[in-house]
């Protein structure tokens, strides 16, 4: 059993997640009465997989969800992977998994280019770093759902105003419900994202006052990056909320919540290659390691 | 073994007649009876729709089904119509050909809207009433339930069925509910109440939109169509108040020019707060300003919009019937070979128990010259003599099986009664 859990590896379920995609992608093509079955097996079988490659690390190489760079992307993955399992099982005929599964793949591709080294943890920080990683997390997640849901009413609205019929395969969600997913989700990550930031103010304030951990200068590029997400998110749903009783609101919605996913791309693009001192050791302790033989 | 079938459509008998030529349940159960005393030993369906009466007989060798002569003046004599007026309009099919036309009638390749899915149920009920009526027999039950089978595989494996053709269905199915998510909190108003008001109606109400206003310019009329749609009347007067609280407007006025032009709706827009409208503008000449259309919040179809996305959809129908066609002729293949199979049976049944009486006859004196054979010997010695019957029948068998995929195997079956002399 456990030489089975150690052989799952990333390409695994992402392997599983891209033939799901394939067979969402094939709907455009032809009909097949199998395929509904296939594409949930697939997407179910990576979700396992996922679930279990997640579970092995946290048993066996002390690397909790969110303990690193690549734990925390893969769980954010993990997140969409199940809401995409759920979407497609409660609404078989939206191709949900065209708009979400490569946003899935995306981050198991940014999970393969950042750190594994665990980010420093003290006992007495470690709540305030869980709240600060999972409350940064559900706001990524939020924002990817809302983008996601931005992108299908933008597509749905563009064909309602073009009068066609729906392509085969092809039929989205009414304008009613996506419009719901975006301003809500809008919401929940502005509100989340700040709530994060300020858990990481907190976070590092303790560290400062109790000096456990190296803290991370207001300039550091990720604190900037992570206030700007922000501020931005925070703006766009104010804007959100200003539209809501204008006609043009939904669609403004729509292309705040696109925009929110570029940033938040930007951000991340940011965090993944750019130079830190978020989560990393003291200098002492890194020189420390260093030494050791 | 005979299929026989005698029938019309819209496409060839003329409606006046096919309204004197259609039946009832109850007149086609009578009619079912009737068939059952004239014709004894002979199976018979009745199909009788708005757009098609079709009599399927069928029989075995010794009581074939009936000729389509006869068949023509039982219809007629049902329903009281001289049999040399019908004679001509009916058209009449044999064997395979019958079969073929069921199968394309009950997946709806045969309908006046391609793809509809009621003619299936219809086709359940002709089933149902022919058992009933106790004039259903092997033969038709094959036939109906192999019917049956490649209706849910047209279904299921074609898009033909999914895509809406009728300008309602489509309003609704492809256009309001891409808007909305619901419907029963939503308010439809209903501007004028053409027919085609009352059948987009059905559809909202299936959906489940509850609320309804009707206004018309005449407000006694309006309080009538109120009164027959279920609706709440409202005033003409009080139009822009109620394209304000309105969700979907659905307007079928007869009114020579527009009834909401752009100014009105201008001020109806400001009062709206931005909630989304849905106008299906089903009269000509338009009731609606088009430039109405282009503004924010506001999906506007009207007649030309929906058909042209009907005719989409016609199209696309289109597009699956060749891959329809192929699963009618796959099954109507499959039936037709187990059909002539099964028509081998006498034969196949012959041939074994005449091996099967000699082997035994062989056994016997062997048992016989070696009585000191135990029973297990014995059974052994049994076992091998059945086997080796049995795999010196496969070939001829195999044959036979291969031979009534394409046709009754007369040829085969004839060298063998000659060759292992069976005799009926």
């Amino acid at each position: 059993m456990a030489a089975f859990l150690s052989g799952i590896s990333i390409v695994c379920f992402a392997a599983s997640y891209a033939v799901a995609l394939a067979c969402e992608a094939s709907r455009l093509l032809f009909r097949s009465g199998v395929r509904g079955a296939v594409m949930v097996g697939f997407a179910g079988a990576g979700l396992v997989a996922h679930t279990l490659f997640l579970g092995w690390r946290a048993a066996n190489e002390a690397a909790l969800p969110l303990s690193s760079p690549f734990d925390w992307y893969l769980l954010a993955a993990w997140l969409l992977a199940a809401f995409h399992l759920y979407f497609t099982v409660t609404n078989p005929r939206t191709p949900v998994g065209l708009f979400m599964l490569p946003v899935v793949l995306l981050l198991v591709g940014a999970a393969q280019l950042s750190s594994r080294d665990p980010f420093p943890q003290n006992p007495a920080t470690q709540v305030w770093g869980a709240i600060h990683g999972s409350l940064n997390l559900l706001a990524s997640v939020s924002v990817a759902i809302g983008a996601i849901a931005g992108l299908m009413w933008l597509i749905q609205a563009a064909r309602l105003d073009q009068k066609r019929a729906p392509l085969q395969g092809f039929r989205m969600p009414s304008l009613e419900r996506l419009a719901q997913v975006t301003g809500r989700t809008l919401a929940i990550s502005a509100w989340t994202a700040a709530a994060g930031f300020v858990s990481g103010i907190v976070l590092n304030a303790v560290n400062r006052q109790r000096g456990l951990l190296e803290t991370v200068p207001w300039t550091d590029p990720v604190v900037l990056r992570m206030g700007a997400l922000v501020a931005w998110l925070i703006g766009a749903d104010a804007l959100a909320q200003l539209a809501r009783r204008r006609a043009d609101g939904p669609r403004t919605t729509a292309w705040l919540s696109l925009a929110s996913l570029a940033v938040l791309t930007a951000s991340i693009a940011w965090g993944v290659f750019g130079p830190t001192r978020h989560g990393k050791p003291p200098p002492s302790a890194a020189v420390h390691e260093e030494a050791a033989p | 073994m005979t299929i026989a079938l005698v029938g019309g459509t819209h496409r060839t008998v003329p409606i006046g007649l096919r309204e004197k030529l259609a039946f009832s349940a109850e007149q086609a159960a009578q009619a079912l009876a009737r068939f059952r005393e004239r014709f004894p030993g002979r199976e018979g369906v009745l199909l009788s729709t708005c757009n098609r009466v079709e009599f399927y007989a069928a029989g075995e060798d010794d009581a074939a089904a009936p000729p389509h002569e006869q068949i023509v003046s039982f219809l007629a004599e049902c329903r009281g119509i001289d049999a040399a007026t019908l004679g001509p309009v009916l058209s009449q099919e044999h064997d395979e050909s019958v079969v073929r036309h069921l199968f394309n009638v009950a997946s709806g390749l045969d309908s006046m809207v391609l793809g509809e899915p009621q003619i299936l149920s219809q086709v359940k009920q002709a089933w149902a009433i022919a058992q009933d009526s106790r004039t259903s027999g092997p033969l038709t039950a094959g036939m109906f339930q192999a019917a049956l089978r490649t209706a849910k595989r047209v279904a299921t494996e074609t898009a033909l069925g999914r895509e809406r053709v009728s300008i309602p269905s489509v309003a609704v199915a492809d256009f309001v509910s891409g808007v909305f998510e619901r419907f029963d909190d939503k308010r439809v108003l209903l501007l004028g109440a053409g027919k085609m008001a009352a059948e987009t109606l059905r559809y909202l109400r299936a959906a489940g939109a509850h609320e309804v206003v009707v206004v018309n310019r005449t407000a006694e009329r309006g309080r009538e169509l109120a009164a027959r749609l279920g609706g709440r009347p409202g005033l003409f007067s009080e139009l822009e108040a109620e394209l304000t609280a309105a969700d979907l407007v659905v307007s079928t006025t007869a009114a020579a020019a527009p009834v909401v032009s752009l100014e009105f709706f201008g001020r109806v827009e400001a009062a709206r707060e931005g909630r989304p409208l849905v106008v299906l503008d089903l009269a000509v000449p338009r009731d609606f300003d088009p430039r109405i259309g282009a503004r924010p919040g506001v999906w506007l179809y009207s007649v030309d919009d929906l058909a042209a996305a009907c005719e989409t959809n016609r199209r696309r129908r289109l597009g699956e019937m060749p891959l329809a066609a192929a699963i009618v002729e796959e099954e109507t293949s499959r039936f037709m070979g187990d059909m002539h199979h099964r028509s081998t049976a006498p034969v196949i049944e012959r041939l074994r128990a005449g091996w099967s009486e000699t082997g035994e006859m062989e056994l016997e004196r062997l048992f016989r010259r070696l009585p000191a054979l135990d029973a297990v010997t014995r059974e052994e010695i049994r076992q091998a003599f059945e086997r080796y019957a049995a795999k010196l029948l496969h070939p001829p068998l195999a044959s036979l099986r291969s031979e009534s995929r394409s046709g009754p195997p007369h040829g085969l079956l004839d060298a063998l009664r000659r060759l292992f002399d069976l005799r009926d």
